[in-house]
């Protein structure tokens, strides 16, 4: 589980000592095998708060904690999806996949076998040899992903991470996702700034408002799982968005 | 591909006829009976490719290039590396880059002789000081476009510093460091030269001190020609490597 009390954080404070206040006072729980989306306007503090948590970058308040322990850095229960893929250009799809594994230092053949079904698993066999500049967006991510599910992490740490695709190739990955997800169940906390994104795939949708970034509600999705694209036209699905959008729309009302 | 290798080579050609025939145009209109003819030249090339003493000559100044030019890769990759990852060390090197980027090596030739005598020592160490200043300042820019995001995603995974520099850093810095090994090689070539025309009468400078010496113009413009030819020869091994190994860039280089 993951847990975030009274979690503040500001930006610039080395200089001036007067500093943006990024999050403030920050308080959320994500269970056990919970898909979380998290979304509010540019300037919430969404991606600092995935950061946070994925031990990137220091707090100044408060605690995160994992299942109890205090995040003090990244840890091998947890893994990061990013928006703009960070494949490394000179790596093969093959060999960044096994990126994570090797850091942690798993044995040659144990990078293959796991790197061979996870290959399968995304869609990309055939495409072992290629570098990333010859894969299309969405393969990249595909690559991104896999590089994640690698290291087999308890807990995937996604910022926006079908943000930089087109329309089309966002929906077949979000799609991909859900029956990822059906399959292994893992803890998501899933940043997005879309709110189809947000209800399709969260449990539940934190609503976030901007500077200082705190959390306005926890929404609860109330979407039976498995689902299917179908989920769109329901009115429950159509409710939340509404919902969603009415709060987005007054954040938003004096800034757009 | 193989259309444009020969539309390629066509245009070298041309560009290459051009230049000899106004060189041979230029030559035939000249009084100047000590100017050689482009043919002139050649045979004298051809002449010297049988002599004894031009093989030796170039043996003694190879080896001032060679050992020179590795020790500015020593040297020079390693600070880069240095300046590029961390901030104060660049701080603290870039004035002396500075210095050396813009300080004429010439005039301090007679001075490093006089510390380090006549022998190899001196001429390896003006090759150096020629040379390694560049893949310093290259690896330095290759080091800091290294994406920072990349270093993030390879912290997310855990990765120590030492695995950040073998799995990140290197591999991203790769095609700067390259570029600076080319341009440096072309300036250890010079120092290689230069430092046997002023003082050390040794290799290929002493051969073509004595060239001039005897008027022979076109052995002296021969021996510049072969000089030209192994700096291609280097250049073109290098890309290949370059080629090799940074397959994935995008393509900077004249391959």
């Amino acid at each position: 589980m993951i847990r975030v009390r009274g979690l503040s954080k500001e930006f610039g404070t080395i200089d001036n000592g007067s500093g943006v206040l990024a999050l403030s006072d920050i308080d959320f729980e994500v269970h056990d095998n919970e898909f979380v989306t998290i979304i509010g306007p540019s300037g919430c503090g969404k991606t600092t708060l995935l950061r946070i948590i994925a031990g990137l970058i220091p707090f100044d308040q408060g605690e995160v904690t994992i299942d109890g322990r205090p995040v003090t850095g990244p840890g091998p229960e947890r893994a990061v999806v990013f928006q703009s893929f960070a494949l490394m250009p000179w790596a093969d799809v093959l060999a960044n996949i096994t990126f994570g594994l090797e850091v942690r230092g798993a044995a040659p053949e144990e990078c293959r076998d796991k790197a061979k079904h996870l290959i399968k698993l995304v869609g990309l066999e055939g495409f072992e040899k290629r570098l990333p500049k010859e894969l299309s967006g969405g393969m990249q991510q595909r690559v991104g992903l896999a590089r994640a599910l690698a290291v087999d992490p308890q807990i995937l740490l996604m910022d926006e991470p079908f943000g930089a695709l087109d329309e089309q190739t966002r929906r077949l990955l979000q799609e991909q996702l859900l029956r990822l997800w059906e399959e292994q169940r893992k803890t998501v906390v899933f940043v997005t700034h879309s709110m189809d994104e947000a209800v399709m795939l969260g449990d539940r949708v934190m609503l976030m408002t901007p500077r200082p970034g705190r959390v306005k509600e926890m929404i609860d999705v109330p979407l039976a799982r498995p689902r299917s694209p179908q989920v769109e036209k329901s009115s429950a699905f159509v409710e939340v968005k509404e919902y969603l959008w009415e709060n987005l729309r007054a954040m938003q009302a004096n800034q757009a | 591909m193989k259309k444009r290798i020969v539309l390629d080579w066509a245009l070298r050609l041309a560009v290459f006829s051009a230049a000899v025939g106004l060189w041979e145009l230029f030559v035939s209109s000249s009084q100047n009976f000590l100017l050689p003819r482009f043919t002139d030249v050649t045979k004298g090339l051809f002449r010297l490719l049988f002599e004894a003493r031009f093989w030796e000559a170039l043996y003694i100044s190879n080896q001032a290039l060679i050992f020179g030019f590795a020790i500015s890769v020593l040297i020079g990759v390693p600070l880069g590396l240095l300046a590029g990852r961390f901030r104060w060390m660049d701080r603290v090197l870039n004035p002396y880059v500075g210095v050396l980027l813009t300080m004429p090596v010439a005039p301090l030739i007679p001075i490093v002789i006089i510390a380090l005598g006549l022998g190899i020592a001196a001429r390896v160490f003006i090759v150096v000081l020629f040379a390694f200043v560049f893949i310093t300042v290259n690896t330095r820019a290759g080091v800091r476009g290294v994406e920072a995001l990349l270093i993030e995603m390879a912290k997310s995974f855990g990765a120590s510093e030492a695995q950040i520099w073998r799995r990140i850093v290197i591999p991203g810095a790769m095609p700067a460091i390259f570029a600076g090994m080319r341009i440096s090689l072309g300036r250890a070539i010079t120092g290689m030269v230069m430092v046997e025309l002023i003082l050390v009468a040794s290799g290929l400078g002493r051969l073509l001190l004595e060239f001039s010496g005897r008027m022979q113009s076109d052995l002296v413009f021969a021996t510049v020609l072969a000089v030209i030819i192994e700096a291609l020869a280097l250049l073109a091994g290098m890309q290949a490597l370059e080629k090799r190994i940074t397959r994935w860039a995008p393509d900077i280089s004249i391959g």
